[in-house]
This record gives C-alpha cells, sequence and structure tokens, in this order.
C-alpha cells in the first residue's frame, strides 16, 4: 500500500478493499470446509471421545474391516439409494411430461408436486412417523378400511417393512425436485421437433421416447449423478423416522456415523469420534467411487448410443 | 391452451381426461401428509391415539397451540427459529454479493484456482464429522452459548451456491456500468453499494428465500449444538425432542401442533413466492 505513485495507489486501495470483500467467503471456507476436513485425519488413528485421545495404531482400521454393523450399513444405503432411484427418476420424469402438456390447472399441480422440498427433512420424517404409526396411524387405517390389509402392518416396527417406509418418504421429499429439473430442462427442448413430430403421425408414447428422451438425455445424465450422490448421503429423515431400526434394519453408512461422533439419541454410549472419522473418510471414498463408476457408464452409454 | 381442444377426438379427450385424474391424485398423494398434519394438531389427544381414517377433527381443540406455546417452550423455539433463519439469510446475502461481485469483477492471481476449491468443496461431503471439530472451535471460542456460531456454520456450508448464484447474475451485467461509475469517481466498493447491488435485487431475492428455507429447516447442527442448552433449539429440534422424550405417544397433540408451528410460516412463504423457489432451485443446480 506504500506506493509513491498516486494512480497506482488508488488500485492497490481498490485491490485491498476487494480483498477485504472476499475476505468472509475465505474465512467460511477455510473454517467450515477446509478445516474439519483436514481436522478429520487427525484422528483416524486415535480412540477420542471428546475430551481424551489415545493413540490405537492400526486398531480402527482392523475394527473397520470387521465392523458388521457398518458393513451391513453400507448395503442398506445401497439398498435405499436403489429403491429411491427406481422409483422417483421414472415418476419425476412422468410428472414432467405430464405437466407440459399444460392442462388446465398444470401450474398449481407444479406447486403441489414441489411443496414437500420446503419442508424440513426433520419435520418430514417426524410426520411419517405419524402417518405410519402401527396402531393409530392414518396409513393402516386407510388401508384396513378400503380392505386392503387384515391387519394393521408395522410400518416402521418390523424389518420387512421398514425400507419400504423410508423409500416412501424419500420418494415423497424428492420427487418435486427431480420434476422441476426435467421441467426446465424440457423447457430448453425446441417447439419445431415436436411439430414435425405431430405432423408425421407420432402419437404421445412415440413422441416420449423417440423425441422426448433422447433430446432430454444430457439433463436425465446431470439428474442421475444428483440423485446418486445426494441418495447416498440422506441420513436427516431417516434418523427422525425410525432411528435406523428395527434392529439396524434401515440404518444408512452417514446415520450410523453419526451415532459413533455424537452419539445415539436413545443410548447413553461414548462418542466414537476417532473410529467415526475413519469410517466418514470410508464412506467418502464409497460415494465418490461410485459417481466416479457413474461416469464412466454414462460416458460409455453416450457412445454406443 | 384452450384452443386446441377442438380438434381433440373422443379418444384424446377421455385419455386426457384420465390424465388430468391421475395428476390430482398424485397433487393429492402430495400434500396430504401436511393437510393431515395441520387438521390433526387440531384434535385431542385422545382422538389422535385412537386413530382413524378421518382427517378433519371430530371435535376441534385450539388449546394445542396454546399448550405447546407455553408448556412446551415453543414460544422460545419459535424465536430462535426466525432468529436463526434470519441470520442465515443475511450473512448469506452479504457474503455471496460481496463475494460474487469480486470474483466476477476483480482481476487477481489464483482466481481460477480459489474458485475451484470453492466448487470442491461443494461435492466434497463427509456428513456430520466436519460438525465435530466446529462444535469443539465454537466451545474453544466461547460461541456456543448463542446461535450466532450455528448461524455461520449454516451460512459458511451453503455459501458456494449463493455465491455462484451472485456470481453469474453480475457476470450478466454489462462492464460498461461499472466503467461509466468509475469515470464519475466511484471508488470499487462504490461501484458495489451504488451500481452493481440495486440491480441484484432479482437474485437477492432468490438467494433470500433459499437461505431462509436453509436456515429454517436446518436440523442436525442446531441438534449439534443446542444437546445441553434447551433455550436454544429452533422449532426443528425442539419438536424432535418431544418425540424422542417418553415413549412419543403421550403428547400427539402438542407434536402435532409443534410440526404445525415448524412448517406453517414456510408454507405461507411458498404460496407467496413458489416461482422463486422453483427458480433459485433449477439456477442453483445448473450454475451449481
Amino acid at each position: 500500500m506504500q506506493k509513491t505513485n498516486k494512480g497506482k495507489m488508488k488500485i492497490s486501495r481498490d485491490g485491498l478493499v476487494a480483498g477485504l470483500m472476499l475476505t468472509p467467503a475465505l474465512i467460511f471456507l477455510i473454517v467450515c470446509s477446509i478445516y474439519p476436513f483436514i481436522w478429520i485425519f487427525r484422528y483416524i488413528c486415535y480412540d477420542y471421545n471428546g475430551f481424551t485421545a489415545t493413540f490405537t495404531g492400526t486398531r480402527n482400521i482392523t475394527r473397520m474391516l470387521g465392523d458388521k454393523t457398518f458393513w451391513n450399513s453400507v448395503g442398506h444405503t445401497f439398498e435405499y439409494a436403489a429403491y429411491k432411484l427406481i422409483f422417483i427418476i421414472p415418476l419425476s420424469l412422468l410428472m414432467a411430461v405430464l405437466l407440459n402438456m399444460r392442462m388446465k390447472g398444470s401450474n398449481l399441480f407444479r406447486g403441489m408436486y414441489f411443496m414437500p422440498t420446503i419442508i424440513s427433512t426433520s419435520i418430514s420424517g417426524m410426520i411419517f412417523a405419524f402417518i405410519f404409526a402401527t396402531k393409530n396411524g392414518i396409513a393402516n387405517s386407510i388401508l384396513m378400511d378400503m380392505g386392503v390389509i387384515d391387519s394393521p402392518i408395522k410400518w416402521l416396527m418390523s424389518r420387512d417393512w421398514v425400507m419400504v417406509t423410508v423409500t416412501i418418504m424419500a420418494i415423497w421429499g424428492g420427487l418435486g425436485n427431480y420434476m422441476l429439473y426435467f421441467t426446465t430442462g424440457m423447457n430448453g427442448l425446441s417447439e419445431d421437433v415436436y411439430e414435425s413430430a405431430k405432423i408425421d403421425g407420432a402419437n404421445g408414447v412415440q413422441t416420449f421416447f423417440r423425441i422426448t428422451l433422447p433430446m432430454l438425455s444430457p439433463v436425465l445424465k446431470v439428474v442421475l449423478m444428483l440423485a446418486i450422490t445426494s441418495a447416498f448421503k440422506d441420513y436427516e429423515a431417516i434418523m427422525v423416522l425410525s432411528k435406523g431400526g428395527p434392529g439396524n434394519r434401515s440404518m444408512v453408512m452417514f446415520l450410523y456415523i453419526y451415532n459413533l461422533i455424537f452419539g445415539a439419541t436413545d443410548s447413553t454410549s461414548q462418542a466414537q469420534i476417532g473410529y467415526g472419522a475413519l469410517l466418514s473418510i470410508m464412506a467418502a471414498l464409497i460415494v465418490g467411487t461410485v459417481t466416479i463408476i457413474y461416469n464412466i457408464v454414462a460416458k460409455k452409454l453416450d457412445d454406443v448410443v | 391452451m384452450e384452443k386446441g381442444h377442438a380438434v381433440y377426438s373422443t379418444q384424446t379427450k377421455i385419455l386426457r381426461g384420465l390424465i388430468w385424474v391421475f395428476m390430482l391424485f398424485m397433487a393429492v398423494l402430495m400434500i396430504f401428509p401436511v393437510i393431515y398434519i395441520v387438521f390433526g394438531s387440531f384434535k385431542g389427544n385422545s382422538e389422535l391415539l385412537v386413530g382413524g381414517t378421518n382427517i378433519f377433527p371430530k371435535k376441534w381443540v385450539f388449546s394445542n397451540y396454546s399448550n405447546a406455546w407455553q408448556q412446551a417452550n415453543f414460544a422460545r423455539y419459535t424465536v430462535n427459529s426466525i432468529f436463526l433463519a434470519l441470520g442465515v439469510m443475511v450473512v448469506s446475502l452479504i457474503n455471496s454479493t460481496m463475494a460474487g461481485y469480486v470474483f466476477s469483477r476483480r482481476k487477481f492471481k489464483g482466481k481460477e484456482i480459489l474458485y475451484g476449491i470453492f466448487v470442491m468443496f461443494m461435492f466434497i461431503n463427509v456428513g456430520s464429522v466436519s460438525l465435530r471439530p466446529l462444535f469443539e472451535l465454537s466451545v474453544k471460542l466461547h460461541m456456543n452459548k448463542s446461535l450466532i456460531s450455528v448461524i455461520l456454520i449454516s451460512a459458511g456450508g451453503g455459501q458456494a451456491t449463493y455465491l455462484f448464484l451472485s456470481r453469474g447474475f453480475v457476470n450478466a451485467l454489462p462492464m460498461e456500468l461499472d466503467e461509466a461509475a468509475k469515470i464519475d469517481g466511484c471508488t470499487f466498493f462504490q461501484i458495489y453499494r451504488l451500481v452493481i447491488l440495486p440491480l441484484l435485487k432479482p437474485v437477492m431475492a432468490t438467494i433470500a428465500l433459499l437461505s431462509f428455507r436453509q436456515g429454517w429447516n436446518e436440523y442436525i447442527l442446531p441438534l449439534v449444538f443446542t444437546m445441553t442448552n434447551e433455550n436454544l433449539r429452533p422449532l426443528t429440534v425442539g419438536v424432535n425432542m418431544l418425540k424422542n422424550a417418553g415413549d412419543g405417544a403421550a403428547a400427539w397433540d402438542i407434536m402435532f401442533a409443534g410440526a404445525s408451528i415448524a412448517i406453517i410460516p414456510m408454507l405461507v412463504i411458498y404460496c407467496i413466492f413458489s416461482r422463486n423457489f422453483m427458480s433459485g432451485m433449477t439456477a442453483g443446480a445448473v450454475k451449481g
């Protein structure tokens, strides 16, 4: 700043101001993103409960390799992501196509489909816990009234049903998002192609598979990528809805890690931060690997088609 | 929209009718949980514990809200939620417009690399473990006695999206504006304050909505930070703590009312600004 030249001084003062204006974002980046990231690595070889840390060498790693609960939770994460994607992608695409027909009330419908995304996932987990309560939940009441089932389904209390319930909630909470991505993608498609398809006598289904879907494939690829990564990271709603139970049946890996690091909500077990940190890295690697594999597959498909 | 109907054959009309009914059915399914919880919050506890298929209360009870408000400390939680949401909003607005402006208009060494780091950390997600060091840090700095640290961490964690939004918006503004202002003697900051900021209103509205929602809906972060301090809990945490306390079946009426208090303000905002929410979501996804 101690430049003799007057013009230069003005520039450097502007530079200083620019630096100051960028400072909050930089501090946030360093404190909220970079620092925690480095911190994780510090404790991976320690047994750390929040107060005292003891060096344990490779014990955390051997424990991870033999930790059935963790690897089961990884399996459940894949299972959850698969269920969620299988239903949510076609359904949101379908809703986007139907909305694109611009029938009466389309705007209102779109607003209603998107509405769940503005509700806190913790609250929606709670709402679904009420709806799917075994004894007095409205889902069982309606199904029994309609004669679909004879006795109440244990939506959240049985190992067979809990993933169904979790999936239903995930579809409800995410449908609006993906629908909106598809709608936006479709708005970018040219009208002319549809005109000529119509003249050629293509019906709605033909138009969809021959025109909309191929033209939408770049959007589809991005949406799929977003859907995959976000499905692997979901745990907030599950934490509220089923707490990972019963018997860890709906325990996904990030929920298991949360319980290790901050202690499970309904137990008094001590935090195991070092081990949790190691599992976090493992989980991030798993998500990263899945993303990379997806990208390779998507590219291969691109070359084929 | 109606013009085309004349040319549709009867078959097409029936098909379109069926599609419309299906769309209506989906819409009802989507809003059902919210309708159920909001109307359920006016039911008595005994009615809720018995269950049944009725959505509207058999007997309208309004004391759930006053009970939640007074006995269950929801007045406190609501104030905390508003403070948290407004805080995240204000910090995000100031931070992202300033940083977006600098990133768009200023040339400096390593700008692209720095920008790349911002993007990179948007995708690196190690989950809740990153809250542990931040929690310990805020204890060390004696910042765990207020929600300020929660606001800063929430705003800091979500800043990348908002930064991209505002940088993209400033990029679209013509450079001539800056040059003209510079000739008139404006400094770098004055150009931001007097020229750019007023033009950023549309994107600021989007950032305001998205960041307000983010703060209002934040759960894990305030949960961790208010573990031992009940008076700092926002609604999301408060109402869930109620669920965890006891066997959970005891106070359905208060929980319904509490959940309603937590979602109704957001629903009202959504009804007014739904378009901005949707455009913000897609813009964020495309830019990000």
